[in-house]
């Protein structure tokens, strides 16, 4: 197995501007519905003050993908870097894999009555550049992880609030917790 | 290519122990994926394609520099331009939607006329239909009023490209019109940094990096400007505190060190409550006061006769002991840079707020350094020739008579254009030309725009979009977006200035403001030979190139513009504003007390004003502030946009929820005496009770438009740099129920 790839979240220097996510969709003109990136809102109770902090995720490309275990077709394969990819001439769109992802990652298209989902710019990782969503955040909130196993990264995490049980399909994404700083509020008690 | 090394890349895995056996375990080798398969379903857009540079114009601090990329005339897609230091290669959520409004199946794609004004009845017409309508009515209301002083323009900044002057251009090339004037988004703290520095100009956004102490006062970047977030970032891990003050928790201040919520439009009683505690503990610069400022004496006088940290902390909100140290340390820890937004100034004493703030960095000497300053913006990199915009008029062209004989167009004042079209007089105005702007959907009172729309004999607007204002027209013009158009372009935050180069063809019959202005002089000219002055010929390359002139030229550091086509250029100012110390007000000092606003009905020194309190009737403040998925009327109503960002909501407090009975997702009315909208609740302890927070946009097919409860009322300040006072659009107040 050759290194893992994957994918750092930084939620502190995350703005939620989703940037990554439309820069996705411009990079492959996708189709208006399905999201490949998607950022998510965290819930202000899981935050220690009301904040605005986000996480931004896509395809998580599993050591242990779900959806490739449950697609009848063989739709889905691990490359060597582990970046896990989707055959949309091979897809059927029974959309077992949507039921079977914990992450929402493989999303049903219905103009092409197919899933998809993303593959990590795959073409751009063997051109040597980086995926879309990494080289349009602004802030540099998200980084690709080029070898994971080696990537204790300090100050980062597994998992967070709101984030899905990583045991089931161990997703090769990593994050930086949210920050925090001092709100001094009018409606502090 | 891509097939041949993803083929290999796929196959190696195959040869590598681990991965056969995590593979093999699901089955999912039995029928191992062609990467043609993968491929086929997952294209990249821009394979292939030829790369043009273009600029964003939205009205925006960031003013992107961009490639487009195009292939068989199609624009396949967009990024950003490595090029520009300043916006780094990336550009935001709102730009990454281009290729989605340049082909959306909404916009307009010929003339059109309306049957009967909103009916929504239209009929595709030609351009030379079109034309001559608009062109037979122009001349009409000549012969009638014996002036073109009844066709008003109403302009602003849906698209900043200078070529888009030629659209004011184009109405001087007629004679003498009506002309909205003024902004409505920034002329307060331009007026007054004018009275305090003698114009407006920020440091190099780009040297904020060196920075050691950063307040963000009013403004949320991480919505209105992502590229200057990632120098606050770089200021941060240097070793800088980032200070955010503001009435609601933005998303600026979910990223601060500290945050600071203040009442709204009470920042300049902060800022006082500050300079009087640096006062007192002597860490005022007074050497920078000497030989830099004027007026600091008097100045101190006030603080020390009228302000204390008591009465600051009474009036802002904010615990005295807070204020302090947030003094102690913007005071000692230096280079310290203040960000002034355009949110603070957006209020009855915004001008006076600012004018506040700009003294609190003078007697720190924070002014002129860098790292340091009071930034607003700028529009130093702006000196262009308006070439386009500069016409003749027509012989005989009758005005509006000046005391010096001569005679000027008629000016009206763009942040009151409703009650101001219905009010003039002698002439009225009768037909609108409405260009680079949504009023319908942007102004305040936006009833009465469209009341005043009834006395018009014809309304033309120009746009992408069936816009509010041009679904409420008599014809519709199609404009090309800047994919389809040279032009060049500045900012007003950052120092660099890039050509547009025309990438794809325009959208079926789409034209440039200034290819318009062409065929209604042509047009105007074979119905009244001599009645019109704009030329009829040339191309936007070669207007682009009549912008500059050798000021602008030494300015970017180039002989001649197209070698701007290599790439963007960083404007050779210095990099900290007002390093030089030739501040341009009248005494070339900063003034503290300015001798310039008294004429205005101003004071002198930058006093505190207080702040307008809500009526007992409406006691929430309905604060209404950009989106971060649109700006203004644009954006938000795209498919990839309405996608992620499907409909307007409210921002209520917990607490103010609970008294009202409101939960989340609940509809609710907003209102007072001169409008109202529902629209969904979404309970949040970002804002504060008092405050319930929506944000201004247009969405497609979507029923909301939240100007219908903002009236017009006028911020301090504006006058003297704008031509009118801005809008306190912040000083509106409504009231809410639970609808269902």
């Amino acid at each position: 197995m050759g290194k893992q790839l994957g994918f750092l979240v930084d939620t502190e220097k995350c703005i939620g501007c989703f940037g990554c996510e439309m820069a996705c969709k411009n990079e492959y003109q996708a189709e208006v519905k399905p999201r490949w990136r998607r950022v998510y809102q965290q819930k202000e109770g899981n935050l220690p003050y009301p904040e605005r902090n986000f996480m931004s995720l896509a395809c998580n490309h599993c050591a242990d993908p779900a959806c490739l275990k449950v697609c009848p077709v063989g739709a889905y394969s691990k490359r060597e870097d582990g970046i896990v990819l989707h055959d949309h001439g091979r897809c059927i769109g029974c959309r077992l894999c949507t039921m079977a992802c914990p992450y929402g990652a493989p999303q049903y298209n219905e103009k092409e009555g197919k899933v998809e989902k993303c593959q990590l710019c795959y073409q751009k990782i063997d051109r040597g550049e980086e995926p879309a969503c990494v080289a349009a955040c602004p802030v540099g909130a998200l980084e690709l992880i080029k070898d994971l196993a080696s990537f204790p990264g300090p100050g980062t995490v597994k998992e967070l609030p709101g984030f899905p049980d990583i045991t089931i399909t161990r997703p090769s994404v990593r994050f930086v917790p949210p920050r925090t700083g001092i709100q001094i509020r009018r409606d502090a008690e | 290519m891509a097939y041949q090394l993803s083929r290999r890349s796929f196959l190696k895995g195959l040869a590598a122990g681990g991965a056969l056996t995590a593979l093999t375990a699901y089955g999912g080798l039995k029928m191992a994926p062609t990467a043609a398969g993968v491929a086929d379903g997952y294209p990249e857009a821009a394979a292939g394609a030829r790369v043009f540079r273009n600029v964003c114009p939205r009205n925006c601090y960031d003013t992107c520099s961009m490639l487009s990329y195009v292939k068989d005339g199609i624009l396949r897609k967009v990024s950003g331009d490595p090029a520009n230091t300043f916006t780094n290669g990336r550009l935001c959520v709102k730009g990454y939607t281009y290729t989605r409004r340049v082909y959306s199946p909404d916009r307009l794609k010929y003339p059109m006329k309306q049957d009967k004004r909103g009916s929504g009845r239209w009929q595709r017409i030609s351009w030379d239909e079109a034309l001559d309508i608009i062109a037979r009515k122009i001349l009409d209301i000549k012969k009638q009023y014996g002036s073109t002083l009844p066709v008003c323009l109403n302009k602003y900044s849906g698209n900043f490209d200078i070529l888009h002057y030629g659209i004011e251009g184009m109405m001087s090339s007629i004679g003498y019109t009506t002309r909205a004037l003024g902004t409505p988004c920034w002329p307060a703290g331009i007026d007054a940094q004018t009275y305090d520095f003698g114009t407006l100009w920020n440091n190099d956004p780009e040297d904020l990096v060196n920075s050691r102490y950063i307040i963000l006062w009013g403004v949320n970047p991480a919505w209105t400007s992502v590229h200057s977030m990632r120098f606050l970032y770089a200021a941060r891990e240097k070793g800088a505190k980032l200070v955010v003050i503001d009435p609601v928790v933005t998303q600026t201040a979910s990223k601060a060190d500290l945050y600071l919520q203040i009442k709204p439009a009470t920042d300049g009683a902060l800022a006082l409550g500050m300079a009087r505690h640096i006062l007192d503990n002597g860490w005022v610069d007074q050497e920078y006061l000497k030989a830099n400022a004027v007026g600091w004496e008097e100045f101190f006088a006030y603080l020390r006769r009228e302000v204390t940290l008591d009465w600051a902390s009474k009036v802002t909100g904010i615990p005295a002991g807070v204020i302090a140290d947030l003094a102690r340390e913007y005071a000692t820890t230096k280079p310290a840079a203040i960000w002034i937004g355009y949110g603070l100034q957006r209020h009855t004493n915004g001008g006076q707020n600012v004018r506040a703030i700009d003294a609190l960095a003078a007697i720190t000497g924070n002014v002129g350094k860098s790292g340091g300053g009071a930034l607003y913006g700028h529009l130093e990199t702006w000196g262009f020739n308006y070439a386009a915009m500069t016409m003749p008029k027509p012989a005989g062209a009758l005005g509006v008579k000046k005391p010096d004989g001569t005679m000027s167009d008629r000016f009206i004042n763009i942040n009151n254009f409703g009650a101001e079209l219905l009010n003039v007089k002698d002439p009225p105005v009768k037909m609108l030309w409405i260009a680079c702007r949504n009023p319908l959907s942007q102004d305040p009172e936006p009833q009465v725009v469209q009341k005043a729309f009834e006395n018009m004999d014809l309304v033309v607007t120009v746009d992408h979009f069936l816009t509010r204002t041009a679904a409420w027209s008599d014809i519709v013009l199609p404009a090309t977006t800047q994919f389809e158009e040279y032009g060049v372009n500045a900012s007003y935050w950052h120092y660099w200035v890039g050509i547009n180069e025309q990438a794809i063809e325009p959208y079926f019959e789409a034209k440039n403001d200034v290819q318009i202005a062409m065929l209604l002089s042509a047009k105007l000219n074979a119905l009244e030979p001599g009645s019109c002055t704009y030329p009829t010929g040339g191309s936007l390359e070669e207007l682009v190139g009549k912008e500059f002139n050798q000021k602008m030229l030494d300015l970017l550091g180039i002989a001649d513009y197209r070698e701007l086509k290599q790439g963007p250029r960083k404007a050779k100012l210095l990099t900290a504003a007002w390093s030089d110390g030739k501040f341009r007000t009248p005494s070339g000092k900063i003034e503290i007390k300015s001798s310039e606003a008294p004429k205005y009905g101003l004071p002198a020194l930058p006093v505190y004003v207080p702040e307008k309190q809500a009526p007992p009737e409406y006691p929430y403040r309905f604060i209404t502030p950009h989106w971060r998925h649109g700006l203004h009327s644009q954006f938000q109503n795209i498919d990839w946009m309405m996608n992620v960002s499907p409909e307007p909501f409210v921002e209520i407090h917990p607490a103010t929820a609970a008294a009202k009975g409101i939960r989340d997702g609940d509809w609710v009315k907003i209102y007072n005496e001169i409008g109202y909208l529902t629209l969904k609740a979404r309970i949040t302890a970002t804002t504060a009770p008092e405050i319930l927070v929506a944000y201004e946009a247009w969405y497609k097919d979507l029923d909301y438009n939240l100007n219908y409860t903002v009236k017009a009322v006028p911020s301090d300040m504006g006058k003297k740099a704008t031509g009118n006072r801005g809008l306190a659009f912040h000083d509106n107040f409504v009231n809410i129920e639970k609808v269902r």
